[in-house]
């Protein structure tokens, strides 16, 4: 029981990294390294506003402006200009953004190990079961906000529509109305700061280090996978599976494969079944959300 | 010798490990065109094979397999081997997949990999890596001249791998890789098949990158699974984009002066904050810089340039 | 004796190629024409390996080959040629005449070995690779890479490689697309000397005037479906390929 409690705490986290990873894959096209990276930076600013005496919530909200707009520069600075040059170049350019990310913050903030300064709390309890604590619970909560903000959002909104038209097809989208410029701006926006939510999420749960961000990207990139390169709810379904999925692994495995049994999960659905979980859905070959 | 003299000499070690490394990468990233993240999985194997065929039985407060003690040349020919052998195993598969899937799943290896040094205690002592190490030759020299020795022999086998890879890439070999890399569907109808030509390259760039990681241990005499992280891979990529990817040269070019770049400072004597500090601003700096080649001359320093055939006579 | 036997194929539900059979004798020039949608390119796409066919087979001197690889079929002596001509941009015309050329075995033990050998070429090879060029035109780009070449120059460079391989079969794909009428003659002559020395073709493209020109035998698609076989003359006065050719861009005759 535990277990699965664990598994889907970590898997919401996951969520919130994976998803902006799963639009910025869709709608771009290129495997942004650098995602990682920014889950960290919004660790540490928020660290750095709760030091500001911001509150932790506040920070959060905070993190995730900051990250939106980090993003979005990113994106209109340095990978838009290369966008042409193909998916190697931009690959590449997002791993130079994140060695420069993970750089600057390690250069401000040192290599030591950190946490956020939250009054410790006992687990909510059912039936004087300890099931999760507070932040944990929130965590959940925000995490499902989360998935269904997202998805009425590329639904119901016209800003949202038109991503999905985009990533379907950039030149009919055009002719169409939509504006791919502003499209990849809020894409990134929200990209971005999810990825700082989940960086705060992440320090909440666990510690604040430098290698927090290439843990997490790796740890998205098999989410990713698994539910099926740019399929968003395949990434939602996919991010709470592989925290579950983790947890009953390291029962089995030593408790260091952790990330290892990503890995593998991430090699062995490329080599059975590369569309990952959204072949459930979407007929072979289309690429749906 | 003069602490100086010394230190360039360490770095040029490196920086001709590295270059190895670059010369592997190219072969299948730059005439072929392999989106490789995993070299550093054949870099890794190359040195524990060597580490564990060349290396005194476990003793006591370490536990390792194998520990045969054989000559240093035949450790280097088994990290080769082996390094080959890693590559035949994970390119089979792997080098079915589209580019995309491949390029995740080389990277997926790599982390296994390590993730198994590490924590397979009874097989490489695990995270506590294996130290003590003796280095080639020490019986016979002061450290001070193995020191030149082994750098003597590193820019010996930079030359060999150099010249056997030019071999390669000169060959109707590299003429058909290069057309891989170019128009597969066009060089499908030219009779050449795909899979067959993509395993051998990755085999030979996996034998090579072997080879480079026995020499990693020369240098070191220590291995630890933390020094075969995808940084690793990354940085030799990095290397490779800044010296010119698609030609020899530019791999050549490339290794050195990423090392050069990334090391220089080590020389400067530095409180341990600033150390750390300065060692944070220079992977900031690498990220800058990749940043900025890939924007402004994606092709590198040394750009790939159209080949003159020559007619034997 | 290259045939292909009763061809079904579908994309998503669309019928693309519905029960199509047509045989390329030794020695002749066979064309294919259909506007778009027609099926030509689908069916060409299967017969010269490169689509695996839903159901039917293609055989080669009797020989099944539906389902072998692109690569397998050009080693029988069967290449094609690409609607977009960019050949390999970043390798020299003489490289790439050389990846057509035959016997020049990617073999990585040779590579290794013989290296002095192995980077230069005999003379015989580079003789006739410059004789080719010559007749196409790019004596003097030998040394230039593909991707500096003029449009014109890409098609003439992809005819010389393709008579630098000497296929027994050749598949011609659009070669008439987007072609001046000089070039056009040019790729006629190409055509007739390459038929003179032994070269079969099939050739598939929807510029009526240019098929009927060069083509002994014509095979007329619509909707997946051959609708017309035979000469150029009985096909052009066939009220059924007249019926689709009116209002489309049929070319000049």
């Amino acid at each position: 029981m535990e277990i699965i409690v664990f598994g889907m705490i970590s898997g919401c986290i996951i969520l919130f990294g994976a998803l902006g990873f799963s639009m910025t894959l869709k709608a771009e096209g290129f495997i942004n390294v650098a995602h990682g990276q920014m889950l960290l930076l919004g660790a540490y600013l928020a660290l750095a506003f709760s030091s500001f005496g911001l509150g932790m919530v506040f920070s959060t909200l905070l993190v995730m402006v900051c990250c939106g707009f980090i993003g979005v520069l990113i994106y209109r600075f340095l990978y838009s200009p290369v966008k042409n040059r193909g998916i190697l170049v931009l690959l590449f350019t997002s791993v130079g953004v994140a060695y420069a990310i993970n750089g600057i913050v390690g250069a401000l903030a040192g290599k030591r190990v950190m946490a956020y300064d939250l009054p410790p709390v006992r687990a909510l309890r059912i039936d004087d079961v300890p099931i999760m604590t507070i932040y944990e619970l929130m965590i959940v909560g925000f995490a499902l906000v989360a998935a269904i903000a997202v998805h009425l959002f590329l639904t119901a909104t016209w800003v949202g529509k038109s991503i999905r038209a985009v990533a379907d097809n950039f030149d009919l989208a055009r002719v169409r109305g939509f504006d791919p410029r502003r499209t990849s701006d809020y894409v990134w926006f929200i990209a971005s700061a999810l990825a700082g939510v989940a960086g705060v999420f992440s320090g909440i749960i666990g510690s604040l280090h430098l290698g927090m961000g290439w843990q997490q990207i790796i740890i998205i990139l098999a989410a990713t996978v698994l539910g099926g390169l740019g399929s968003i709810y395949g990434v939602m379904l996919a991010s709470v599976l592989l925290g579950i999925g983790m947890e009953i692994g390291i029962t089995i495995l030593p408790s260091n494969y952790r990330t290892g049994v990503a890995f593998l999960i991430i090699i062995a659905i490329l080599f059975l079944r590369p569309e990952g979980l959204q072949s459930l859905w979407a007929p072979r070959g289309g690429a749906r959300i | 010798m003069d602490s100086l003299i010394l230190f360039l000499i360490g770095i040029l070690s490196i920086g001709a490990i590295y270059t190895i490394l670059c010369l592997a990468l190219n072969l299948e990233a730059g005439v072929d065109g392999l989106w490789d993240l995993g070299i550093v999985s054949f870099f890794g194997i190359g040195a524990y094979t060597y580490v564990l065929l060349t290396a005194a039985p476990a003793e006591h407060h370490q536990s390792y397999v194998l520990g045969l003690e054989l000559p240093i040349w035949i450790g280097v020919l088994g990290a080769a081997v082996m390094g080959g052998l890693a590559a035949l195993l994970i390119g089979a598969p792997s080098l079915r997949l589209k580019r995309e899937y491949f390029l995740i799943t080389t990277l997926a290896f790599a982390e296994v990999i390590r993730q198994i040094y590490s924590n397979e205690l009874w097989l490489t002592n695990g995270v506590a890596g294996i130290y003590g190490l003796a280095p080639p030759f020490s019986e016979a020299l002061s450290p001070d001249a193995r020191h030149v020795t082994i750098f003597a022999l590193l820019i010996l086998a930079v030359a060999i791998v150099y010249w056997l890879v030019r071999a390669c890439t000169a060959s109707p070999f590299g003429r058909s890789l290069k057309a891989l890399r170019e128009n597969e569907p066009l060089a499908m109808t030219a009779g050449i098949n795909p899979f067959a030509l993509h395993i051998r390259v990755f085999v030979l760039a996996g034998a090579f990158a072997g080879v480079a990681g026995a020499f990693y241990v020369w240098y070191n005499t220590l291995i630890v699974p933390g020094q075969f992280v995808a940084d690793v891979t990354f940085f030799v990529w990095t290397a490779l984009i800044i010296g010119g990817i698609g030609n020899n040269v530019g791999a050549l070019l490339g290794g050195f002066l990423f090392i050069i770049l990334h090391d220089a400072l080590r020389f400067l004597p530095l409180s341990n904050d600033m150390a750390e500090v300065i060692s944070s601003v220079r992977t900031a700096l690498i990220g800058v810089i990749l940043i900025l080649v890939l924007r402004w001359r994606p092709e590198g320093i040394v750009r790939e340039r159209p080949v003159t055939i020559p007619v034997r006579r | 004796m290259l045939e292909a036997h009763d061809i079904h194929h579908s994309f998503g539900g669309v019928k693309a190629v519905d029960g199509v059979s047509l045989s390329v004798p030794p020695g002749r020039i066979v064309g294919l024409i259909g506007t778009n949608g027609a099926g030509k390119t689908t069916l060409f796409n299967v017969v010269s390996g490169y689509l695996r066919a839903g159901s039917g087979r293609v055989t080669y001197n009797g020989e099944d080959i539906q389902g072998e690889p692109p690569h397998r079929i050009a080693r029988r002596g069967i290449v094609r040629t690409f609607q977009t001509p960019t050949g390999f941009p970043r390798m020299t015309v003489l490289e790439n005449m050389l990846v057509f050329a035959r016997g020049q075995e990617p073999s990585v033990v040779r590579a290794l070995t013989r290296r002095r050998e192995a980077g230069a070429i005999s003379p015989d090879l580079s003789d006739r690779a410059q004789e080719i060029l010559a007749l196409f035109g790019l004596a003097g780009k030998r040394d230039v890479w593909a991707q500096d070449l003029g449009a014109p120059e890409l098609k003439m460079l992809e005819f010389a490689r393709t008579t630098m391989a000497k296929p027994h079969y050749l598949l011609l794909d659009e070669p008439a697309a987007g072609v001046n009428v000089a070039l056009l003659d040019k790729l006629t002559e190409a055509i007739f000397r390459l038929r003179d020395e032994g070269v079969t073709f099939l050739i598939v493209d929807h510029n009526l005037g240019f098929i009927c020109r060069v083509c002994e035998f014509i095979y007329a698609m619509a909707d997946g479906r051959v609708i017309c076989e035979g000469d150029p003359d009985q096909v052009v006065n066939d009220p059924g390929v007249i019926d689709c050719y009116i209002g489309s861009a049929s070319g000049d005759r």
